[in-house]
């Protein structure tokens, strides 16, 4: 074994050179030669290498693009071992097995009912769970959610980040979920669009984060009324490829907190993002809220990539490339959303007894309760179903109100009946074939139907 | 050597030669990249702390390699999702290494905006001037004449031409240093090494931000040799892509962000949540104006203070124990013209937050008084302000019509900004809704940190009962 000069001669693996050349002209001393001996293993052609007048410059080891091309002998490595398993071994990775950061519970002071708007509600809700990273893009009407991010987080020493579209906010939201952290923003039906390829890659990644929609009329620009015409994108359209959320209709400003609080609980349990879909009236309402007992400080998961040792070795990452890799990872994911089937959750309100099914979402919700009572004073059996997710849909809940449904009602703010879709759907895959005639009072373009059309309605029917 | 793998097991799970060695063609300048940057975060020590960001593109695969933290990103987000990596964990050195489609094409606007943002992420930037991974189209710097699969003839006008993001970038005020480098000699390798590390430096001290654009080779879609290839960059690229340092300013280090609070008292402060209960004035439900459910109705122009009187009315509602919503129009109508809000006050529950039919109507001025007029239920009240509304045709006999001069009494009093309070001191008198008590606790309430106020809106609100009083007891004679 020749001697360790100061200057280390290079050394190469002939199986890990591509027979590129760009060592071949730094050697002024002529040391690397092409060959026109073709590697049985790598099929590629390497280089040669005469070390007789080598001075051990180095430049031949800076001009090569592989990290186990040429390469300069250490200290104590044998010149003459050629076996790669040897030479590299099957050296575990120095990262540490990540260990788990638990998260804290905080008790809070009892405090008197908040008077704030809907935005503000969920705002504070994902303060309560630690979300100290919002990023956003102002629009009509969520706006005031960003708002009070904006005025709040600096003094809780968190960051909101007014970013430069809808598009670089869900991507903040990707590094910082991917970072382990709780991270929201608040968006309206078109910024909602232009986020949904983030959210494809945030399921497809695995990376937790919570999306406030505050639905407005359209499709286009349409306008700043609300509507719930978004309900076919939550449900059907995360952008592309096998994604699926857990999404969640508030109809009150308490709801708004109290549904945030459990999108992020539900985001960190199934690492998957979770959407809350509200309407612009919701948002904009002002009613009373109150404060839970505790506040939480997140911890960091094990998969996190937060950028400390004790993560080094975690990917967040969308890709895989091979077919077989992406088939499993894609059943895996059907498991996650199978499971995700018992966050199913539903209110009822004098449903009981009720023949009459009103099924709403969001504001007309209220409006339908309304109606119910109304209704009941008039001697009819009307009572509310009112999905809390929209996806999963509530399907065994409606299941057991069913053998006394003689009629679905349905009360919503679009066209075409979008929660009337989810609702057939899941009766549909549940092999629900007795199923009551269902019609409808639909308003849209920002108008919500009100009470007094659905009391006329079921009236109607009476008749 | 340390910050590559010992293997590359995400390589094809690392299976065969493929445990050692990189997907890049032969001779790809990324692999010299790679090496260079593996270098500066070894020889800064850094790598526990190192968030790599890969984009699309043929560095894709770049978190193969690297044995350090490492995220990929969708295409042209690279920089947005580094953004949000360094927010998360400011401690954390973050790279965002994309190509030349990546970044100056489809994610220009997250390159530019998170360079002039100026918080501390590296960003280095291969240029090729084509695109590799979808087999050698034309890439925002593909130079002029330059024959591509997507510009077969060359790149010519109607391409466009090529865009020089290194002094892009450096025009911008956040950047702190800025500089483009070549891989095709020695010398120019050299220089590229100490630009990377001194990018990465420079974040690791929290000066700000940095971008290196580096010059590479890619023989495949060049369709030349490697030493080719070199010889291409050096002679045709640096033409139209000098190189060398484009900005370079010295700063202080100014980013170190505290961890986030999470004290219990810091946040109910903030929230504005109070311990204090407040005190209750009301016997019961204000039941003769509707049984269950109140609906009123707010409207005027911009700067009357129709939302903020709504949302009194709410939070008095709410402190007696009922409940109370707001609602008011948002958006474009909100600007000038028109302002209103719709209020509910219920005994139990809001069930219908909208008011369309009011049982009460409070008008600001003449335009608002003959829009909701009409909607007002029989046997309601509208209270109205009669320095601007004048000559008020009598709606349904059983509707109660009181006008008040809210401005009168506000410019009387000094301060218009108050014509708000006297308008509910007035429908007070003219409804007794609530008792004044409790509507002068929920102004006290929103007045909390401005105190120095509260006599003048006491003083408003009893000036707008008194107006509405004497105007019913005129009526009766
Ligand atoms: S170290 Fe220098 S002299 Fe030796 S082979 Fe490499 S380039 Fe030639
Ligand atoms: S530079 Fe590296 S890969 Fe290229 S020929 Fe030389 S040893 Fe082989
Ligand atoms: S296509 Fe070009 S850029 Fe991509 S790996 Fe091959 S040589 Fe490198």
């Amino acid at each position: 074994m020749p001697e360790l000069k100061e200057r280390p001669k290079p050394y190469l693996v002939p199986d890990y050179c591509k027979g590129c050349g760009r060592c071949v002209s730094v050697c002024v001393k002529g040391c690397i030669a092409f060959s026109d001996e073709i590697n049985p293993v790598t099929g590629l052609v390497p280089v040669v290498l005469d070390l007789e007048k080598c001075t051990g410059c180095g430049l031949c080891i800076e001009a090569c693009p592989e990290p186990y091309g040429l390469r300069a002998l250490e200290q104590g490595e044998d010149f003459e071992l050629q076996d790669p398993a040897k030479l590299f071994g099957e050296k575990p990775s120095a990262a540490p097995k990540p260990v788990e950061v638990p998260a804290k519970q905080i008790p809070l002071p009892k405090t008197e009912p908040l008077v704030i708007k809907g935005n503000y509600a969920s705002a504070i809700g994902a303060l309560l769970v630690g979300c100290r990273h919002v990023y956003g893009y102002p629009i009509t009407p969520s706006t005031e959610g960003a708002e009070l991010m904006a005025k709040l987080l600096p003094k809780l020493d968190g960051v909101f980040l007014q970013a430069v579209s809808e598009v670089a906010t869900v991507n903040h939201m990707y590094g910082t979920g991917g970072a382990g952290l709780p991270t929201m923003t608040f968006t309206s039906s078109p910024g909602f669009s232009l986020m949904l390829e983030g959210v494809s890659y945030m399921v497809g990644a695995e990376v937790p984060g919570v999306f406030v929609n505050v639905m407005r009329g359209g499709p286009g620009l349409g306008n700043i009324a609300p509507e719930q015409a978004d309900v076919k994108l939550a449900c059907h359209g995360l952008g592309h490829g096998y994604s699926h959320c857990i999404t969640l209709m508030p109809s009150t400003p308490q709801e708004m907190l109290d549904l945030t609080m459990l999108a992020f609980e539900l985001s960190f349990k199934y690492r998957n993002p979770v959407i809350i879909l509200a309407d612009g009236y919701l948002g904009q309402m002002t009613g009373k809220v109150q404060l839970p007992d505790h506040m939480t400080e997140p911890g960091i998961p094990t998969w996190a990539v937060y950028g400390d040792l004790n993560h080094r070795k975690n990917l967040i990452a969308s890709i895989q490339l091979l077919e077989q890799d992406l088939e499993k990872f894609n059943l895996y994911l059907h498991g996650k959303y199978e499971s995700m089937q018992v966050e199913a959750r539903a209110e009822t309100f004098m449903a009981d007894d009720a023949e009459i099914l009103l099924v709403a979402c969001n504001t007309p919700a209220r409006a339908a309760k309304g109606a119910v009572q109304n209704l009941r004073e008039q001697g009819i059996k009307a009572g509310l179903f009112r999905p809390v997710t929209i996806w999963p849909f509530p399907i065994e809940q409606l299941k057991a109100q069913l053998p006394r449904t003689k009629r679905i009602v349905m009360v919503e703010a679009n066209a075409s009946g979008q929660i009337e879709n989810e609702l057939r759907l899941a009766l549909s895959k549940a092999g629900v074939t007795a199923i009551p005639p269902i019609t409808h009072v639909r308003r849209c373009g920002g108008l919500l139907p009100q009470q007094t059309e659905v009391v006329d309605h079921v009236l109607s029917l009476a008749k | 050597m340390s910050v590559f793998y010992d293997k590359f097991e995400r390589h094809a799970h690392g299976e065969g030669l493929k445990g050692q060695s990189t997907h890049y063609c032969a001779g790809c300048g990324h692999g010299l990249v790679h090496k260079l940057l593996s270098q500066a975060i070894e020889e800064l020590g850094i790598q526990d702390n190192t968030v790599i960001v890969s984009p699309v593109g043929c560095s894709v695969f770049a978190y193969y390699y690297f044995d350090t933290g490492n995220t990929q990103a969708a295409h042209g987000r690279a920089a947005a999702v580094a953004l949000g990596h360094k927010m998360a964990n400011p401690e954390a050195t973050v790279v965002s290494y994309q190509g030349d489609g990546d970044l100056a094409s489809i994610g220009l606007a997250e390159t530019v905006a998170a360079a002039q943002l100026g918080a501390p992420i590296t960003v280095i930037f291969i240029n090729n001037a084509i695109y590799g991974m979808t087999g050698g189209q034309m890439a925002p710097t593909t130079l002029m004449g330059q024959t591509t699969a997507t510009s077969p003839d060359g790149r010519n006008q109607f391409n466009g031409q090529p865009i020089k993001m290194a002094e892009l970038i450096a025009q911008l005020d956040g950047p702190v240093y800025v500089e483009r480098v070549a891989l095709y000699s020695p010398a120019d390798r050299k220089k590229a090494a100490k630009a990377i590390k001194k990018a990465i430096q420079l974040q690791k001290e929290g000066r700000g931000y940095s971008f290196i654009e580096v010059l590479a080779e890619c023989p495949t879609h060049l369709k030349m040799a490697p030493d080719k290839a070199e010889a291409w960059v050096k002679e045709n690229m640096t033409k139209i892509f000098p190189l060398g340092v484009k900005k370079d300013t010295t700063v202080e280090p100014w980013f170190n962000r505290p961890q986030p609070c999470f004290k219990a008292e810091t946040f109910v402060k903030a929230v504005g949540a109070s311990s204090e209960a407040v005190q209750k004035h009301c016997k019961a439900f204000p039941s003769h104006l509707n049984p269950a459910d109140i609906s009123l109705k707010l409207a005027g122009s911009g700067g009357d203070g129709a939302q903020t009187a709504a949302m009194l009315i709410a939070t008095a509602a709410i402190n007696e124990g009922f409940d109370g919503t707001h609602i008011p129009a948002y958006g474009p109508e909100s600007r000038g013209g028109t302002s209103y809000a719709d209020v509910h006050v219920a005994k139990d529950e809001v069930l219908n937050p909208a008011s369309p039919t009011p049982d009460i109507l409070l008008a600001f001025n003449a335009p608002s008084l003959a829009k909701f007029g009409v909607t007002v239920k029989k046997g309601g009240c509208i209270i109205y302000d009669s320095s601007i509304a004048k000559d008020v045709k009598p709606m349904d006999p059983s509707i109660t019509v009181v006008g008040v001069p809210f401005t009168e009494i506000a410019a009387g009093l000094g301060k218009m900004v108050v014509k708000n309070i006297v308008a509910l001191g007035a429908l007070q008198a003219a409804t007794n809704l609530f008792p004044k008590e409790t509507f002068m606790a929920a102004v006290k309430q929103a007045l909390k940190d401005k105190a120095s106020l509260i006599p003048l809106n006491e003083q408003a609100f009893q000036a707008g009962m008194d107006a509405a009083q004497a105007f019913l007891a005129n009526k009766k004679k």
